[in-house]
């Protein structure tokens, strides 16, 4: 039984200028012990897909629909109140810039303490305690002396152990990273990955890994959904996401980023820009940058939305074109031939 | 620390210094002779020279700036023969118009405008601060709109408009306050505290209006900070991360902020005080000024400088308290 | 007059920007207890210390409440207020033939709030206390009159003199063995020396100055009144509750109504008169010290509810503009500026005809010295607006009688010494058109009003004419013509001993101050009076007014002539 489940999850932001549709109908499960990668670049929605889960949007600002349900409850519909008992016990989350989101005011020590007080009833010391130990379990050497030392005074790569041990003081059954390791050293990033993946196991929670970088993903998921201008466009595990895609955009993404499991002469960018979601394409959002278009028949690709069909069990796409043709396509792409 | 505060009082007092030989120098450079000011009806030059010695502004500037610093470690002698007396130590001088040496003067001085400059300091940062943080959390509603109106017109009404007003209706057309007078609030709280309020919150008004713009500034750019979604993310109750992750980081600023203004109201609020008759630091300012009191008016500019001086080194000493970061060298 | 002495009184002159007429409503003063509250923005009474007290008011409030003194003005309305009689003394003193020594008798039962009785070794201290040095801004009338030998300079004060110096003043002044009796020894004739004595200067003071001596005696007087300092806190107030020691049997006039008497200082001016106007806060029993705020004259006076408790009278002072005569020496061209000024103007601008004041025709007011005033004659036809037709006959007269001058006034032109402020600077531009219809080029002098005395008095930085004031320090114009047109005689801004005519004068002037008969002196100085306008020694400006207004629980409050200001002793507050 999947522990969160997402269903047509729709975040609208309205500004001056229109209505930004964020986020259009991404639904996904996810169950304890299982990593989900959710890929895209920069506004595609999934950074506003987890901070909508975790319930961290300005309702004044943003208008959210469909649901997000946790053991039964659906926290979208669900008071502050309720909301809150949720967010850092039974759901945490990781951000990206561990600098700017530790407060720069407290010891590391007081902001895990606070985290596992505000949930559970001890005495200061008792938490205090409790953040110790936390951070001497993501790695912190001698953590009752760096308890009291303030965010400053960490590196990059400590920060982030110290955010994850605030995120999991409550052994938490979802943990959401959002960008875990964008902005650490790339030698640190595979410390805070292990890492990322060692407490999971530990704690056997769900984890929704946010990122642009395939690495990543290839590194701790087990699925993956790729966004693309608000909505899930492939879905699958993640062996048919990374050997078998589909979805031209995939396929872009991954003829943009170098692997080392495969040869290949040079990287193909994908052409343009994402779209405004304040106007997007009438049909596939993706059309004016996708380069298989001209093998699909007709205008569909420029008049009708394609739907997130199946195309194998668990792997999911969205586009006009036929599956065998899909495949064809990209595996050329891939391969460095158009 | 230690030695930083050594350091920087030792830095505070050769600035006092500096600023006596300033006040001093500028007031020998006017363009008006102290003496001939004590001369009305049957002035002669006689009597200007005799007033010039008995003033002590016979002699050269230098002079004249020595006995004061004498005044200050050993006291300073006035008067003839039986009649003469002693300012103790540290003398400022003696103010001849007002027959008392400076110091005492502003001893005196001190109490009422630390009680004007504390209520009204307290009013205007508390007030301020809780009327931004309210436009803040309403923000682009009906709230911040009524203070943002009222903070342009609080801004724009001068404290002795606005003083006056109050004083001509409030007090004197209708009576429903009563009228200015000064207690300490020691002997009579009741009455202190019905005579202070409205110079408290006349000399509050600016400043308030101020600060509760600033207020929502900071809340609403600390408010998108990431470690305030960080403390949301926890699971914090929102008063929790207004009180103590939003607020905090502008405690800085708004307590440099309050101190210096502190500081500055301990020199004298002249015109609230002329206004609302209390006998403080900006009233006995005004009155040296318009004398030509010389003693008074160094005293009482050392004064508010010294008060200036020993509120940036407490802001700085704060400043290591409050933020982290900050690391006193 | 070599002294430190400063003449606050003459300051107050332009302090005073308007004044007017109504009867004063001297209501029958019955109220005895209550408080009576006095309200002003000044910070403090210049000085209650009898020796250095030498402004009207102050004198009026310390004469009435703490200070008696040899003799006094009978307290009361119109000419009543300026009759001469005894206080301390059995009577007004007795000259001798020859008018240079006077003597006055004390009365008994005489205390100072301690009840330590005054005698003459306090009265002659008091006196004594004048030549000090440590004690400025009182009027140096002692110093000038009294027989010291070697005069001020031989003479320190009491503080710092030797026991040969203590004997020059001792020689002067000279007690009688039972301490009863006081004699003064003049260096010169006086016929009104007692006059002199009604100023604080000869009041007495304890020895010891009740333990607070030289400074320190102007806020701790020791009091010989009806009331004492309760307390005393500059920049607040002034409380005088009533002297247990003082007895009606001893006074012959003070009334001392109120069981309490409190002046609340630093009253914000506007402030003040809302109160009185309401009757908010302090002010159904409060008088305003400072008169009345210009802005609110109208409203004052055209108020019903206002009518019995506002006062609009003459104060003691004259205005006038002095004509340096060592510049200006030319008569007709001084008669031509005089001729040509649109006085109506001018008085516009200082409240008009019913706050600023009647125009003066000369430096004697009817109004303080009826005994001396005469109305001048031979000006019959200036025009308050100016007469340009007879100042252009007498610039014309000027252009053959002294041609220099002539040239001198109409192109390099004369200059005006103004103490700097709006209304002078509006006065100067009427006065400039008003001469240059006539030729005459007018420059003006703005100086800052706090060293405007110092510039005139020296004749080195004084320019042609100068705006000035004066009020007589005593009821008898030998205040007044004397110091104002007498070389060294105080405030000769004129310079009238560069007229040809001065000997003449000054003889004339000595003969006056010596004449015994007060009525024949009168006429004496309404004579010199009329010389000095024929001499066009001065422009005459106004006989100023003043106005005073109080709350409705006040009673009897009247302006008292010899201070130009209320007379505090039948101020009560209604039963």
């Amino acid at each position: 039984m999947s522990y969160l489940e997402v269903k047509d999850l729709r975040v609208a932001f309205p500004t001056d200028d229109g209505l930004v549709q964020a986020v259009d109908g991404v639904s996904f499960n996810i169950e304890r012990g299982k990593t989900l990668g959710i890929v895209g670049e920069s506004g595609s929605g999934k950074s506003v897909t987890s901070l909508a889960i975790m319930s961290l949007l300005n309702r004044k600002h943003a208008i959210i629909s469909g649901e997000v349900i946790i053991e039964g409850k659906n926290l979208i519909t669900a008071d502050e109140e309720t909301v809150r008992s949720y967010r850092g016990h039974e759901m945490a989350m990781i951000f990206q810039d561990p600098m700017s989101s530790l407060h720069p005011f407290f010891s590391v020590g007081d902001q895990v303490a606070e985290a596992y007080k505000v949930h559970n009833d001890v005495s200061d010391e008792k938490a205090f305690d409790h953040a110790i130990q936390m951070l001497d379990r993501v790695g912190i050497p001698e953590p009752a002396k760096r308890a009291s030392d303030f965010p400053h005074q960490f590196s990059g790569g400590m920060r982030q152990r110290a955010m994850i041990a605030m995120a999991l003081c409550n052994d938490p059954s979802l943990l959401i990273a959002d960008e875990p390791t964008t902005a650490l050293d790339v030698t640190v990033q595979a410390q805070i990955l292990s890492l990322i993946k060692d407490v999971q196991k530990e704690f056997n929670s769900a984890v929704i890994v946010i990122t642009h970088d395939l690495g990543v993903v290839a590194e701790v998921a087990d699925d993956v959904m790729v966004m693309y201008a608000g909505r899930v466009v492939e879905r699958g595990t993640v062996n048919d996401i990374f050997y078998r895609p589909e979805m031209p955009y995939t396929v872009g993404l991954l003829s943009s980023a170098p692997r080392l499991d495969q040869v290949s002469d040079r990287l193909i960018p994908i052409e343009g820009q994402p779209p405004s979601l304040l106007r997007l394409p009438a049909g596939c959002s993706f059309a004016p940058r996708c380069f298989a278009k001209s093998h699909v028949n007709g205008d569909a690709c420029d008049t009708t939305m394609p739907e997130l069909l199946q195309t194998r069990p668990g792997h999911d796409v969205r586009c006009h074109l036929e599956s065998s043709a899909r495949i064809s396509v990209a595996k050329q792409r891939l391969a460095g031939e158009n | 620390m230690g030695i930083y505060i050594f350091r920087r009082t030792l830095y505070a007092i050769a600035l006092l210094f500096v600023i006596s030989l300033v006040v001093f120098v500028l007031f020998s450079a006017l363009p008006f002779d102290p003496a001939s000011l004590t001369c009305g009806k049957n002035c002669t030059t006689e009597v200007i020279e005799a007033n010039r010695i008995r003033l002590g502004y016979d002699l050269p500037m230098w002079e004249q700036y020595v006995k004061f610093l004498q005044g200050i470690f050993i006291g300073r002698d006035y008067g003839h023969g039986v009649a003469s007396f002693t300012c103790p130590a540290p003398a400022l001088g003696y103010s001849f118009f007002r027959q008392e040496c400076v110091t005492s003067l502003l001893i005196t001085a001190l109490p009422p405008t630390i009680w004007l400059a504390i209520g009204s300091v307290t009013l205007w940062v508390g007030t301020g601060i809780l009327l931004g943080i309210w436009a803040a959390r309403r923000r682009g509603g009906a709230p911040d709109h009524i203070i943002n109106v009222l903070t342009v017109f609080a801004t724009s009404m001068p404290t002795f408009l606005t003083g006056q007003m109050a004083l001509t209706f409030l007090i004197g057309k209708f009576g429903w306050i009563p009228p200015p007078d000064y207690y300490e609030p020691y002997q009579n709280f009741p009455k202190f505290f019905s005579t202070m309020f409205l110079p408290w919150i006349v000399l509050a008004l600016p400043g308030l209006a101020i600060y509760a713009r600033l207020t929502r500034g900071f809340v609403l750019e600390t408010g998108s900070e990431d470690f305030v979604r960080t403390a949301r993310a926890k699971g914090l109750p929102e008063k929790t991360i207004l009180w103590r992750h939003t607020l905090r980081p502008a405690l800085s600023p708004l307590t440099t902020l309050a101190a210096l203004d502190l500081a500055f109201m301990l020199g004298g609020a002249v015109v609230t005080e002329k206004i609302f008759s209390i006998p403080g630091l900006g009233r006995l300012t005004i009155q040296s000024v318009i004398q030509y009191d010389l003693p008074v008016i160094v005293g009482t500019t050392i004064l508010a400088a010294a008060f200036i001086v020993v509120a940036n080194l407490i802001v700085d000493i704060l400043y290591s308290v409050i933020d982290p970061r900050v690391r006193l060298k | 007059m070599a002294r430190t002495k400063i003449g606050a009184k003459l300051s107050a002159v332009f302090a005073v920007s308007a004044l007017l007429i109504s009867a004063c409503g001297s209501s029958s003063a019955e109220g005895s207890g209550g408080t009576v509250t006095y309200l002003t923005h000044a910070e403090q009474i210049l000085h209650l210390d009898p020796q250095r007290n030498y402004t009207g008011q102050d004198l009026a409030f310390s004469v009435t409440y703490l200070t008696r003194s040899l003799v006094s003005y009978a307290p009361g309305a119109g000419a009543a207020g300026t009759e001469l009689v005894a206080d301390l003394a059995t009577d007004i003193g007795t000259p001798s033939e020859d008018l240079k020594t006077w003597t006055f008798t004390l009365r008994d039962g005489i205390t100072f709030e301690d009840g330590s009785p005054i005698t003459c070794a306090e009265v002659a201290y008091g006196v004594s206390r004048s030549y000090a040095d440590d004690l400025t801004d009182g009027p140096a009338f002692a110093e000038a009159f009294l027989d010291v030998e070697g005069g001020y300079a031989a003479y320190p004060g009491p503080y710092e003199a030797t026991a040969e110096q203590q004997a020059l003043f001792d020689a002067a002044v000279e007690c009688s063995e039972d301490g009863k009796t006081i004699t003064f020894h003049l260096n010169s004739p006086m016929a009104d020396f007692n006059y002199t004595t009604a100023l604080l200067t000869f009041s007495p003071v304890p020895l010891d100055e009740g333990g607070n001596v030289g400074e320190a005696y102007d806020k701790n007087i020791v009091s010989s009144g009806p009331y004492k300092i309760a307390s005393y806190t500059t920049g607040k107030s002034l409380n005088l509750v009533r002297n247990e020691n003082w007895s009606a049997d001893s006074d012959p006039f003070r009334k001392a109504l109120p069981d309490k008497v409190v002046v609340k200082f630093a009253q914000d001016e506007k402030g003040i008169d809302e109160y009185i106007i309401n009757g908010t806060g302090p002010g159904k029993t409060a008088l305003s010290l400072d008169g009345i705020y210009p802005d609110n004259l109208e409203a004052v006076f055209s108020s019903a509810d206002m009518e019995s408790r506002r006062l609009n009278d003459y104060d003691i002072y004259v205005t006038y503009t002095a004509v340096n005569v060592a510049k200006m020496t030319c008569l007709p061209i001084r008669q031509a500026v005089f001729y040509a000024t649109d006085r109506e103007a001018l008085r516009a601008l200082g409240g008009g005809s019913q706050f600023g004041g009647d125009f003066a025709d000369g430096v004697i007011k009817p109004a303080n010295l009826p005994t001396d005033y005469k109305p001048v004659t031979g000006y019959e036809d200036a025009d308050p607006a100016g007469n340009v037709v007879k100042a252009q006959e007498l610039m014309d007269q000027a252009k053959t009688e002294c041609p220099d001058e002539y040239t001198r006034v109409t192109t390099k032109g004369i200059t005006r010494d103004y103490a700097d402020g709006d209304v002078a600077r509006q006065g100067f531009a009427i006065t400039q058109e008003a001469l240059a219809k006539v030729g005459i080029k007018l420059n003006a002098n703005f100086i800052d009003p706090g060293s405007y005395y110092g510039v005139i008095l020296n004749p080195e930085t004084q320019g042609d004419l100068s705006a000035a004031g004066w009020g007589p320090d005593w009821l008898n114009a030998s205040t007044v013509i004397p110091p104002l047109f007498i070389d060294n005689g105080g405030f000769n801004v004129s310079q009238t001993k560069a007229d040809p005519d001065y000997a003449a004068f000054a003889a004339l002037v000595d003969e006056a101050k010596a004449n015994p008969d007060r009525a024949s002196q009168g006429a004496q100085w309404a004579a010199l009076n009329q010389y000095v306008m024929e001499k066009m020694w001065v422009l005459p400006g106004l006989f100023t007014k003043t106005q005073y207004h109080w709350g409705s629980d006040l009673t009897g409050v009247y302006l008292w002539q010899p201070y130009g200001c209320p007379g505090f002793n039948d101020i009560g507050v209604k039963n």
